[in-house]
């Protein structure tokens, strides 16, 4: 197919434009990553609190804690949805909140740890490690994947550039 | 088909993330998706909402694009899914898609070597969506057979004989209007 009219730019409504704009913006992507990353991180630290209590709790504050746990993970869900779905993450928008997922998570697994070790026993900072760990790992990965990700569309814009010059 | 080198460039910036690529690419393929929409549906205001409709699908799809460089069958492939589904609440229970014929006609229509886009263009209202579609992207978007048949989701035979009985039809309505074939 011939390549279509590049002078054709006032045939494309303002609407269209400010709809678009709204579509891709980075601002609105970062938030659900932020929201996303608060919501799980705090379910995670509550859980945390709440494993490492040393005594029972009473019914209504365990009450609550599931209730703040559920609500955290029902936002981290909501955000993966809009993530996966409505405002899907281009590569550069990857990058950045896969770095932003292991700066959290890094901190809410140390900040797990330091609970367990100050409230709870070995085995408890153990799991709470253990759990740390792989959240961190899996931000990581996430992260290393991102950079691949970006690294090969930067190579193929690249060889293009050079193709169409 | 010069495979967009230009329009492979621009999705590969926009899945990158450079913003103002988004921008470009829209300015280059409005145009033409509207013309698309605009012959499948008729109406101006209908068109509008559903290039709109298709923008949002096309950015919200375009990071798992993974052939760039099929930008174009790609995009009217999503711009025919929401025509479908406006025409398919538009009309209820009408079905939009016609059963096909096996049968591949060979492509040996008089009609094809002087049709233009303007005589398409006038008597694409009589034709129904199916012959409509096919007519629109082959002859208006230029869009080759293979890209066609991927965008319509059938087999190029198909595509060929679709285009054969679309022409026959459209040279039935142009001689019913009084046009010279």
């Amino acid at each position: 197919m011939s390549e279509p009219n590049h002078g054709a730019h006032r045939d494309v409504p303002e609407e269209l434009e400010r709809a678009l704009a709204a579509e891709v913006s980075l601002r609105s992507r970062l938030r659900h990553v932020a929201v996303g990353l608060a919501g799980g991180c705090g379910a995670a630290l509550i859980a945390v609190l709440w494993a490492t209590e040393p005594d029972p709790l009473p019914t209504r504050t365990q009450a609550g804690f599931a209730g703040l746990i559920a609500v955290g993970l029902a936002w981290a869900a909501f955000a993966g949805w809009v993530l996966s779905r409505r405002r899907p993450l281009f590569a550069r928008d990857r990058v950045l909140g896969a770095r932003l997922a292991l700066v959290v998570t890094t901190l809410t697994g140390v900040a797990g740890v330091v609970l367990a070790a100050v409230r709870g026993t070995a085995a408890g900072v153990l799991g709470t490690a253990l759990t740390g760990a792989v959240l961190v790992a899996a931000a990581g990965l996430l992260l290393a994947r991102a950079q691949s990700r970006r690294r090969e569309l930067l190579r193929l814009r690249d060889a293009l550039q050079r193709k169409s010059s | 088909m010069a495979e967009n080198g230009c329009s492979g460039l621009l999705v590969v910036r926009c899945q990158l993330g450079e913003r103002e690529a988004f921008t470009e690419l829209v300015h280059v393929w409005h145009v033409p998706l509207l013309r698309y929409v605009r012959g499948m549906v008729g109406s101006q205001h209908v068109a509008d909402d559903l290039v709109q409709e298709t923008w949002v699908a096309v950015v919200r799809g375009l990071p798992r694009l993974r052939q760039p460089e099929r930008f174009a069958p790609w995009l009217f492939t999503i711009a025919r899914r929401t025509v479908v589904n406006h025409l398919r609440h538009a009309y209820a229970a009408q079905e939009v898609a016609a059963v096909e014929a096996d049968v591949v006609a060979e492509d040996n229509d008089s009609l094809s070597g002087v049709l233009d886009g303007m005589e398409i263009e006038a008597g694409l209202s009589g034709l129904p969506p199916v012959e409509r579609e096919v007519l629109i992207l082959f002859h208006l978007q230029d869009l080759p057979l293979n890209a066609c048949a991927e965008v319509l989701g059938v087999p190029p035979g198909t595509i060929k004989s679709r285009l054969h009985r679309a022409r026959r039809m459209l040279r039935n309505i142009m001689a019913e209007r009084g046009h010279e074939a």
